[in-house]
């Protein structure tokens, strides 16, 4: 689903990714793990194109990045849903609202939309706060809405950079069982955190990245 | 998708309405401009359009000319291709015209013992002749027949209608690109401002998979927007001009009341809005990388 072979990328001349190597499988849950600068983050934004590699070919589904045209990056934006660690929700718009933007991006119709972000909310069960605004709510609960709106698209991939950055364990173990459900339905998830307590006992890949290099791979 | 565009835009309108009311205004103030200067041309062009048709020379007569002397010079003038018509008017009639112009006035001829005006021979020239050039030349040749003491033509005023219909024409094309110019860069701050504001949200619905088209056209409606309510705000300000110049101002210079407004130029101004508005917003969205 996801290939890396040999994706370097600088910043100033700096190497914030060296020569990485890596696949995840269709279907597929993993984790990126790494200290701080360690390019976790750059990773996942060479994923959903808000970078682009300086060397080495990047393939997600059927796209063949470096020969992507830029009218084409919308389309494999939609086939991935981005969970970031502060949310990215539109707070002048209602939690309905947020969720139902991805679809109304892809050109649905209201009908549709109102149904489908119902069963998304469901699913994360927040159906009773559709009508509230994401600054009203808790970090756990913006979590959650952002998680819903990276579902409702029913994406081939999903995307976690820190999903559980700024909330507690209790929360975070729950994030992370939401993932769980999600991946279970046939969503490739790819969780990047530096914390170990998400994915011990896992029985998931486990990619190690340290200063830009990829260190090693094990199973949580 | 339509809908939801235009439900945002509409609700980012609101959302800035200080600024978009800002725009809008000066939008209104320079659609007004350039309907000002169209209604003034406008006016101008009626009555440069309507010189030909009233625009006669008079060839004043010498005294005790001949009946024959009369007809000759009649028929010298209809043998010339540029005269359309001639009438001969009497001292008698021309005594008479002069009474009728003078109205409250005319008791002053009252006292006169004999009739002090010269018989004349009122010209007219055809449309395509009236020019300024031709006018006088055709005087000069006039002045020429035996039997005229005279020409006299309203040389004055028909140069001045005709020099300031040329130089309207051209200061009002050069005041049109201005101040269009001047809409579209207003509406191109706006428009910039706006997305500056909304750029975090941007960024977040470009993450979501929003093509281009789908992050610029709210924008594009939003200019259009602008464009079109400064121009139904002008047609507002057009009319209540056009009411105070016929109804208050003309009880003053009844003149005014001769003016002619043209009323196709109100359908033309939200469309012009509209089309200033629009293209501000794509110039703006041009420079802008998204």
């Amino acid at each position: 689903m996801i290939t890396f072979q040999n994706v370097s990328k600088y910043y100033d001349y700096q190497a914030v990714l060296k020569g990485i190597n890596f696949s995840i499988n269709r279907g597929e849950m993993a984790f990126l793990t790494g200290p701080s600068g360690a390019g976790k983050s750059t990773l996942l934004k060479l994923i959903y194109l808000l970078e682009w590699p300086d060397e080495g070919d990047v393939t997600i589904g059927d796209f063949h990045i470096p020969e992507l045209r830029p009218s084409k990056i919308s389309d494999v934006r939609r086939i991935i849903g981005v969970v970031f660690q502060d949310f990215k929700l539109i707070n002048n718009l209602s939690v309905y609202d947020n969720i139902a933007l991805t679809l109304r991006i892809r050109g649905w119709k209201e009908r549709d939309i109102k149904s489908k972000v119902s069963d998304s909310l469901k699913k994360v069960n927040l159906r009773h706060l559709s009508d509230s605004f994401p600054e009203k709510l808790s970090g756990g609960e913006q979590q959650r809405i952002a998680i819903a709106r990276a579902i409702v698209g029913e994406p081939l991939v999903i995307l976690a950079d820190e999903p559980t950055g700024n909330l507690d364990p209790n929360t975070a173990l729950d994030i992370i069982k939401l993932f769980k459900d999600i991946n279970i339905q046939g969503t490739t998830v790819l969780i990047a955190t530096h914390n170990k307590e998400l994915f011990k006992h896992s029985g998931r890949r486990v990619f190690k990245l340290d200063g830009g290099n990829l260190i090693g791979e094990e199973v949580g | 998708m339509l809908p939801y565009i235009i439900k945002s835009s509409i609700k980012s309108l609101y959302k800035e309405k200080w600024i978009n009311l800002l725009s809008i205004f000066t939008v209104t103030t320079s659609l007004l401009i350039i309907t000002l200067v169209a209604f003034v041309l406008y006016n101008v062009k009626i009555a440069s359009d309507q010189l030909p048709e009233r625009f006669s020379i008079i060839a004043y007569l010498k005294d005790n000319l001949s009946q024959e002397d009369e007809q000759r010079i009649i028929n010298t003038l209809k043998s010339r291709n540029e005269i359309e018509g001639v009438r001969l008017v009497s001292k008698e009639d021309a005594l008479k015209n002069l009474k009728e112009t003078m109205k409250e006035a005319s008791y002053i001829l009252e006292g006169l013992d004999e009739n002090p005006l010269s018989e004349s021979i009122e010209i007219r020239i055809k449309k395509n002749f009236v020019s300024s050039s031709s006018v006088k030349s055709i005087s000069e040749d006039l002045k020429k027949i035996s039997g005229i003491e005279d020409v006299y033509y309203a040389e004055k005023v028909a140069e001045a209608i005709y020099t300031l219909k040329a130089s309207l024409q051209n200061m009002s094309i050069i005041i049109f690109a201005a101040i269009s110019a001047g809409v579209i860069f207003v509406i191109y701050s706006t428009v910039k401002i706006l997305f500056y504001r909304r750029k975090e949200e941007i960024e977040i619905i470009k993450l979501l998979g929003a093509t281009k088209g789908f992050i610029r056209m709210p924008f594009l409606i939003e200019g259009g927007i602008i464009g079109f309510l400064g121009g139904v705000l002008a047609i507002v300000g057009i009319l209540l001009f056009y009411f105070a110049v016929t109804y208050r101002l003309s009880i003053v210079i009844p003149v005014l009341k001769a003016l002619a407004f043209p009323v196709e130029i109100l359908f033309f101004l939200p469309a012009i809005g509209i089309v200033l508005g629009i293209l501000g917003s794509v110039i703006a969205l041009g420079r802008l990388r998204l």
